[in-house]
C-alpha cells in the first residue's frame, strides 16, 4: 500500500517514466481511490510538461513547425548552432566604444596642456599685467 | 603495437579534452578553442533557458548572451567549481533578471485559452493519470500552457521551482546561485508550490466553467 505522502512523492518519476511497473500500478490505484491525490496529480501534470520534461520540447517542436509562434524569423539570423558567434549588436555596441574612446583621446592629445600652472602664468601677456593699468593716467603722466 | 596504442591514446586525449584544459588554453590566447567548450555545454544551457522562457528565439538569445558573458569574465572562473555549474548560475541569473525585465500581470495569464489547450485541459481533468502522461509527450500545447502556468509566478518563485525540480538542486545549490539565504529558498519554494497549484487550480476551473456553460 502506497500513502498520500508517497504517491506525491512519486509524481516526478511518474511522469518521467521512472517507476518500476509495480510501484507503478500501486500509484495509479492509490490515485483512483483518492481524491485529494488525484487532484494533486491533475495539477502537477499542468506544469510538468516543463518543469519535469526529460526533453527538449522547445527545440522539437520548432523541428515540427507545430507552433505558428515559433515560425517567426529568428532575431539573430547568422546564428549558426552548436558553433560560438558573437552577437551582431555586441560587435556594433564595442566598435561604436572603440570609435568614443579614440575620440575621446583625439580631444585631450590636442587640448592637454603640456606646460605647467607655473609656465602658463609667467607666458600669458595678460596676467603679467596689472588689472585696469590702462584705464588709469600713471603718475609720471599727472607729473608731466 | 604499443605505438599505435599509446598514439591513438595520445589523439584521444587531445581529441576530448577536460573543460579545465580547454579553459587553460582560452586563457593563454587560443580563443578558438572556446567553440568547443561552448559546443558541449550549449545544449544543457539551452534546454534550461528553454524551462525559463517558452518562445525559443529567447531562449536561444539568453543562451547565447550566457556564453558572451561566460566568455568575458573566464579569467574570473574558479577550478573548485565544475565549469557546467558555473555556467548554469551565469544563464540562471540571466534568465532570472530577464523574467523580472518582462514581469507581466498573473491576471492576464489565465484566460484566453486556445482551442488546443482547452483540448489538453479537459483532457488532464477527464483522462486517467497513464492517459495524461502519454499524451503529454507528444502535446505541443501541453508545453505551452504549463510555460503559461509558470508566467503567472513571480520571477523568484518561478527560478525556484526550476532549479529544484527541473535541475533538481538542493536548498544550498540554489541559495548559491541566487545570492539568497537557505531560509528564503525554502521559503519562496513552499510559497511557489502554493502559487502553482492555485493558479493549475485556476485554470482547471475555468475550462470547467466554460465547459458547462
Amino acid at each position: 500500500m502506497i500513502n498520500c505522502f508517497e504517491a506525491r512523492q512519486e509524481f516526478p518519476a511518474f511522469w518521467r517514466r521512472e517507476v518500476a511497473a509495480e510501484r507503478r500500478a500501486e500509484l495509479v490505484s492509490h490515485l483512483a481511490r483518492c481524491a485529494k491525490c488525484d487532484r494533486a496529480f491533475r495539477n502537477f501534470a499542468l506544469g510538468a510538461p516543463v518543469l519535469h520534461s526529460v526533453g527538449e520540447p522547445a527545440a522539437r517542436a520548432v523541428a515540427e513547425g507545430q507552433s505558428a509562434r515559433d515560425a517567426r524569423p529568428r532575431r539573430s539570423a547568422g546564428v549558426v548552432r552548436g558553433e560560438f558567434v558573437p552577437r551582431r549588436g555586441l560587435a556594433m555596441s564595442a566598435a561604436a566604444l572603440v570609435l568614443v574612446a579614440a575620440s575621446l583621446a583625439a580631444y585631450f592629445s590636442v587640448t592637454t596642456p603640456v606646460d605647467t600652472l607655473n609656465d602658463e602664468l609667467s607666458t600669458d601677456p595678460i596676467a603679467t599685467q596689472i588689472p585696469g593699468a590702462d584705464l588709469y593716467p600713471s603718475s609720471e603722466d599727472l607729473a608731466g | 603495437m604499443l605505438g599505435l596504442a599509446s598514439s591513438r591514446k595520445i589523439a584521444w586525449r587531445l581529441a576530448v579534452r577536460t573543460d579545465e584544459e580547454l579553459i587553460a588554453e582560452i586563457l593563454n590566447g587560443a580563443t578558438a578553442a572556446f567553440s568547443e567548450l561552448a559546443a558541449r555545454h550549449r545544449p544543457r544551457v539551452e534546454r534550461l533557458c528553454q524551462r525559463f522562457f517558452s518562445d525559443p528565439e529567447i531562449a536561444r538569445d539568453l543562451a547565447q548572451e550566457c556564453f558572451i558573458r561566460a566568455y568575458t569574465a573566464l579569467a574570473t572562473y574558479r577550478r573548485e567549481m565544475p565549469f557546467g555549474g558555473w555556467l548554469r548560475a551565469i544563464v540562471t541569473n540571466l534568465c532570472y533578471d530577464e523574467l523580472r525585465r518582462r514581469r507581466r500581470r498573473p491576471e492576464d495569464l489565465v484566460a484566453d485559452f486556445t482551442a488546443p489547450e482547452v483540448q489538453w485541459m479537459n483532457l488532464v481533468n477527464d483522462a486517467t493519470p497513464e492517459e495524461i502522461v502519454a499524451a503529454a509527450e507528444e502535446r505541443r500545447d501541453a508545453h505551452d500552457l504549463a510555460h503559461r502556468l509558470l508566467d503567472s509566478l513571480r520571477a523568484e518563485d518561478r527560478t525556484v521551482l526550476i532549479l529544484k525540480d527541473s535541475e533538481d538542486l538542493n536548498v544550498r545549490e540554489i541559495a548559491e546561485i541566487m545570492g539568497w539565504s537557505e531560509a528564503k529558498v525554502k521559503i519562496r519554494a513552499f510559497r511557489a508550490r502554493q502559487a502553482l497549484r492555485k493558479q493549475a487550480e485556476r485554470m482547471r476551473a475555468a475550462v470547467n466553467r466554460e465547459r458547462l456553460s
